[in-house]
């Protein structure tokens, strides 16, 4: 069908060799300016650079822009300059703070530090014997007790705000945004006060109350909006159909806000996989492995951090950025099974012929 | 699948409705006789959807919508106490002005959920999907596609899929909100071909502001009408002749040959 001899081209794109002469001076005369300056003044190079750099480009850039476009010309390269900038800034933040923890954590890992417990462990330990296995069955663990009682509640809290006409919606989410609000080691307290009040001693599963106040307005609010984005249109199709409500919902409703509503999975577990304050006052560290959330003490990844990062010796703290490593590597996992699980999911549901 | 000609008629009796404190219809009074095509017709903001809507219980799912008069399916008042909206809806289906085929089925999917949604068994599933679909006029367009996503076909066969979805439930009256309001004409005419075809099974109701359309399609016409901050009424009902070469009130004729609307 294609005519041989016409090609798609990106006419759009199309800048004369001036243009492109002087974009490629803009971005790079500030350069040598800044080191100038810098040298004359006798300056640190790196503190002028940063102070210096976005200004000098930012006049630069203009009088090309101004010279290629006119004036709307300065407002396009200001908007082009503070935006790579900002971008670049973020991104190294991001990146070093990634490279920090790997360079670091890096020493401490090995296989048996994923494996084994924490049990006969003490400051000065050779890195040789012992590991997190303990921290990482514990974050789990209280992890996903207080997921499976957070998401549930969420999700109904935001199918309540989203189907029912009910008066008290706003209150209910007004409630819910103040919780969202809420510090997490208020949070905490709140769940000391009760095992003072009770007696009921600390475990894994007090850790878990105390973690899900935090997830399930996270949850709530981001699977209210999942749900909101279904068009009308379908629910009122299913109705017409003469579908009963509660199937219109986990036929129709549902299955179309899927994606928005594992972004509310997702959310909620970034919002609670990394509290230490809570935990630190609900939990009782433990160096060996407890696979029981209802007795005993329990040691998570962000609370064993917490411990070794105090300690002056230089092997707690390799562990202490050792642990930090396998608690973003246990976030990375987490959140690529819950993609995997979502994809495979919808997937079935085409090849159904 | 075995299509019984119905025989089944859809009349309402005074009908008004209320948004609120504002009452948008007055005491509409219309009968839709089965294997019959009847247009409603009228310019925007008259009420021909909403009195649609009342038609198969659809309108109570508006917040704060009110009713008074009555809707006979087959004798049965559809409001009476201890009638269930949904069978009401499986006796009535419905296509709407935007095509709405559910995003996450495929076509064949599309064509079952209504027996799913309402709980149905499904006997039969391949000849009712195939069924449905040539009744639709779709069937050659899609029978080797039946596997993807209902999202993937053009905006005029979206609708005819959702055309197929309701007579998939084998309604007895078939409501349109204006179905083409959003094809080209090419769509639009298999769709009035379509609904030539359905009608010698079912009554349908037909909602337009397409006057070739309604000429073209329709066995009996009604023309609504609202006046300025006045709840909306018939001005005129009567066979689709009628209305078009001899209509009785001026305001029909003016409606009907462009002068106004």
């Amino acid at each position: 069908m294609s005519n041989s001899s016409i090609r798609a081209r990106q006419p759009w794109r199309r800048a004369n060799i001036s243009t492109s002469i002087q974009i490629v001076l803009a971005s790079v005369i500030p350069l040598p300016l800044v080191m100038l300056l810098a040298l004359l003044a006798g300056l640190d190079l790196t503190m002028s650079f940063i102070t210096l750099f976005v200004p000098l480009q930012l006049i630069v850039s203009s009088f090309v822009g101004y010279r290629a476009f006119g004036r709307r010309g300065i407002g396009d390269a200001i908007l082009v300059v503070l935006t790579i900038f900002f971008s670049t800034f973020v991104l190294i933040l991001l990146l070093s703070v990634l490279y920090s923890v790997i360079t670091e954590g890096a020493k401490a890992i090995s296989f048996q530090f994923i494996g084994q417990n924490n049990v006969y462990v003490s400051p000065t330990t050779s890195l040789d014997y012992g590991g997190v296995g303990h921290a990482i069955l514990g974050t789990l663990i209280v992890v996903l007790l207080t997921t499976l009682a957070a998401v549930p509640l969420g999700v109904a809290m935001a199918i309540y705000l989203t189907q029912s006409q009910s008066k008290t919606r706003n209150l209910v989410r007004t409630f819910t945004q103040a919780l969202s609000g809420l510090p997490s080691v208020v949070s905490g307290l709140f769940i000391l006060s009760i095992i003072e009040a009770t007696q009921m001693g600390r475990s894994g599963i007090t850790g878990s109350l105390a973690l899900f106040p935090l997830m399930l307005p996270t949850v709530a609010r981001v699977a209210e909006e999942a749900l909101r984005l279904v068009p009308v249109d379908l629910r009122y199709a299913a109705l017409a159909l003469g579908a009963p409500n509660y199937r219109a919902f986990f036929q129709v409703i549902l299955p179309a806000a899927k994606s928005g509503l594992l972004t509310a999975l997702l959310l909620g577990l970034a919002r609670v996989v990394g509290e230490t304050a809570p935990l630190i006052l609900t939990m009782n560290p433990s160096s060996g492995t407890n696979l029981n959330p209802f007795d005993g003490g329990m040691t998570t990844l962000p609370t064993y951090i917490y411990n070794y990062l105090a300690s002056s010796y230089q092997t707690s703290q390799a562990r202490a950025w050792g642990a930090a490593l396998v608690l973003l590597m246990v976030v990375g996992i987490l959140f690529a099974l819950a993609r995997i699980l979502g994809k495979s999911k919808s997937k079935k549901s085409k090849a159904t012929k | 699948m075995n299509l019984v000609k119905t025989t089944s008629t859809l009349s309402a009796e005074n009908i008004s409705v209320w948004f609120g404190e504002r009452q948008v219809l007055e005491n509409v009074n219309l009968v839709f006789p089965a294997n019959k095509v009847t247009a409603l017709i009228g310019p925007s903001g008259c009420g021909k959807s909403t009195f649609l809507r009342t038609l198969n219980r659809m309108h109570e799912l508006i917040p704060g919508a009110g009713l008074a008069g009555s809707v006979y399916l087959n004798g049965e008042d559809i409001y009476a106490d201890g009638m269930d909206a949904v069978s009401v809806r499986i006796k009535v289906g419905m296509v709407f002005q935007k095509p709405n085929p559910f995003p996450t089925m495929s076509i064949r999917d599309n064509i079952l959920s209504g027996l799913k949604l309402s709980g149905r068994k499904i006997e039969n599933a391949e000849e009712l999907v195939e069924t449905s679909l040539r009744r639709a006029s779709i069937w050659n367009e899609v029978k080797d596609r039946l596997g993807d996503q209902a999202i993937s076909l053009s905006g005029g066969q979206q609708q005819r899929l959702c055309i197929a979805r309701s007579l998939a439930m084998n309604p007895e009256v078939l409501l349109m909100d204006e179905p083409c309001s959003a094809l080209d004409p090419g769509s639009t005419r298999r769709i009035e071909e379509t609904i030539s075809e359905l009608s010698e099974t079912m009554a349908i109701v037909i909602v337009t502001h397409n006057m070739q359309q309604a000429q073209r399609v329709s066995d009996q016409t009604a023309f609504f009408l609202a006046d300025e901050n006045t709840p909306g009424g018939v001005v005129e009902f009567g066979s689709t002749e009628q209305i078009f070469n001899g209509p009785i009130d001026p305001r029909t004729n003016d409606y009907v040959n462009g002068h106004f609307g």
